[in-house]
């Protein structure tokens, strides 16, 4: 007797439209989506390789003086030319490697912002649950998230790999216990102020380009003029060095490190220049974010 | 689906967009119709919550936009006329964002831009960057973010702007289908072929006044005309109209031979008297048909133009 095997199952389904009834997030939600979604812009991620290789190339490049110094460092240890506690950059200059940081923000604060607007995706963004303010949290947060962690990593090299080659790992970690508090903190206040400034002066143009240029312009003309100012004084300290706008978070660092504005900055020896940086930092930080509020508190459909 | 009760937007430079505008419509397939400048996309601000009415309220969905501007787009999709895709994004990457920034978790807004990219047919392309894509695929992927997050409502403005015949086509049967998977849809455009097409109801609005609004079937039905042609003497024509105004029949006369007859609220009633009136001034009847006006015809008429 011949068994027949079955028939070969299978069958076609035809899935059509399924309805969802899942979770639904609100605002906050959105909020984080576009941070995502600018965050992932910026890095370069789920794009060409072509839009990878500045961000990332910049990390490596950013992080290089943190690896030669521990390397020298560890290469140094035990050796009869020995130099404890060997830095060729500390934790305050490292936090102003701002060239790059700013080369940086030139680049991708455009990017996440000037699409929006010259693709005309604003009207299908505020067609979702999201406000104006959502829009310039999103935005500037990315960038300052991305500046932030571009900044720190870095530190962090520094700081680990200091203390693994030091004679006693401990000992460095108490001995520079401050250094945990004090390089969040300044470098926050970079990331947030250069993604601010660079997010509001993007918003003003449709075009990359000209975002980019504008913010390195900003930094180079204001960089100038408050050299000028400062040579007509004899290179003393004058209050109009607060003209240079993109150095003052790093007064701001300084307070933060050092409890005073440093020898070589333009507002040394000017009365009260410590509390002139600081209000003249948080002036411009709050005009930049006025201006972006302003920019996104409507949108044509 | 949308109830709107004196309506009015006047923008700071003056300009009225809509003026006291009153309408209720259903769930289901509406057609949104009036010229440029009528005030769809003013109204469809309104219903997304972008910018508060001057006066009056506006309920979209179930939920009053006044109360909660911000949420009520959780529950609705927007398709803009114009191009408005990041370019450099895949169509999968694109749909599932907007799925996200609706509200949905990650996970299942990329789940849900590869099922709605497959019912809009792009399956095949949804990994392609938009900026390659045609007008007709870019329609597509607009209408797929615009469902992605199976929205209670749509607000479709013109989906078929700038598409070929075979492309409108799909477009519109891609509409059509909406209703049927439970999403209301208000298709705003100033094509009224495509309103009949796939719309059970219609809004016409003008100057940002409401000229008329209610399902399609009806308004064609009650402004439906119909096609006599007489002869049997000269003047038959006059004659005949003549006999049928003074029956209460509204007729306009079309040619030597013929005239319209507006059918009216008495219906198919109509006919009989049209019929009586041709007996009794003995003449001779060659044809008598219903011709059903179109959208554009009702439009005009009610519009005053």
């Amino acid at each position: 007797m011949t068994v027949v095997p079955p028939a070969a199952s299978g069958a076609v389904y035809d899935r059509g439209y399924r309805p969802y009834d899942g979770p639904r997030g609100g605002r906050r939600h959105a909020m984080l989506a576009l941070w995502r979604l600018s965050v992932r812009r910026a890095l370069g991620l789920r794009r060409s390789w072509r839009q990878k290789v500045f961000p990332w190339s910049l990390l490596a490049i950013a992080t290089v003086p943190a690896i030669v110094n521990v390397g020298i460092g560890y290469a140094i240890k035990d050796r009869p030319w020995d130099m404890p506690d060997f830095e060729f950059i500390t934790y305050r200059e490292y936090v102003g490697v701002s060239t790059a940081l700013l080369l940086f923000v030139a680049l991708t604060a455009p990017d996440v912002v000037c699409p929006d607007r010259a693709q005309r995706v604003l009207p299908l963004l505020f067609s979702r649950p999201l406000t104006g303010t959502d829009y310039v949290v999103a935005k500037v947060g990315a960038i300052a998230g991305v500046v932030f962690g571009f900044a720190m990593l870095p530190q962090v090299v520094l700081f680990v790999g200091q203390m693994l080659v030091s004679d006693g790992a401990l000992d460095y970690f108490t001995d520079h216990a401050e250094v945990l508090w004090q390089v969040p903190a300044a470098v926050a206040v970079l990331a947030l102020y250069y993604a601010a400034v660079g997010v509001a002066l993007s918003s003003l143009t449709d075009r990359r380009i000209v975002g980019g240029v504008a913010i390195l312009g900003l930094a180079l003309v204001t960089s100038a003029v408050a050299g000028i100012l400062q040579a007509a004084v004899d290179g003393d300290g004058t209050p109009l060095a607060v003209v240079n706008v993109l150095a003052l978070p790093l007064e701001v660092r300084d307070l933060i490190f050092l409890g005073r504005l440093s020898d070589d900055s333009g507002l040394s020896g000017v009365p009260a220049g410590g509390v002139l940086a600081v209000g003249a930092y948080l002036t411009v930080l709050l005009a930049s974010l006025s201006l972006l509020l302003h920019r996104y508190r409507e949108v044509d459909l | 689906m949308l109830r709107a009760a004196g309506l009015t937007m006047t923008y700071p430079g003056g300009t009225t967009a809509l003026a006291g505008l009153t309408v209720e419509v259903p769930a289901g397939s509406v057609g949104l119709v009036g010229a440029n400048g009528a005030g769809k996309t003013t109204l469809f601000r309104l219903m997304l919550g972008l910018m508060p009415p001057s006066s009056g309220w506006i309920e979209v969905a179930g939920h009053n936009v006044a109360v909660d501007p911000v949420g009520v787009r959780s529950r609705l999709g927007y398709m803009p006329e114009h191009d408005c895709l990041p370019l450099d994004q895949t169509a999968s990457d694109v749909v599932a964002t907007f799925g996200e920034l609706a509200g949905l978790p990650p996970r299942a807004a990329r789940q849900r831009a590869s099922d709605v990219l497959d019912l809009v047919g792009l399956d095949e392309a949804r990994f392609r960057p938009v900026g390659g894509f045609s007008t007709g695929m870019r329609q597509r992927a607009k209408l797929a973010q615009a469902m992605v997050a199976d929205p209670a409502l749509v607000l479709l403005d013109e989906p078929t702007a700038g598409l070929d015949p075979v492309g409108r086509e799909e477009m519109l049967e891609l509409v059509g289908r909406l209703a049927g998977f439970g999403i209301s849809v208000i298709l705003a455009t100033h094509l009224l072929d495509d309103v009949q097409r796939v719309c059970e109801h219609v809004v016409m609005i003008d100057a940002g006044h409401l000229v008329l609004a209610g399902p399609i079937d009806q308004l064609m039905q009650t402004t439906g005309v119909m096609r006599v042609e007489v002869g049997g003497r000269p003047g038959a024509v006059a004659a005949l109209a003549e006999a049928l105004t003074a029956r209460g029949v509204a007729a306009r006369r079309v040619d030597d031979h013929s005239l319209d007859v507006d059918t009216g609220p008495q219906g198919d009633a109509t006919f009989d008297v049209v019929r009586d009136a041709v007996a009794d001034e003995r003449l001779r009847l060659y044809a008598l048909s219903t011709r059903h006006r179109s959208l554009d015809d009702v439009f005009l008429q009610e519009a005053g133009r």
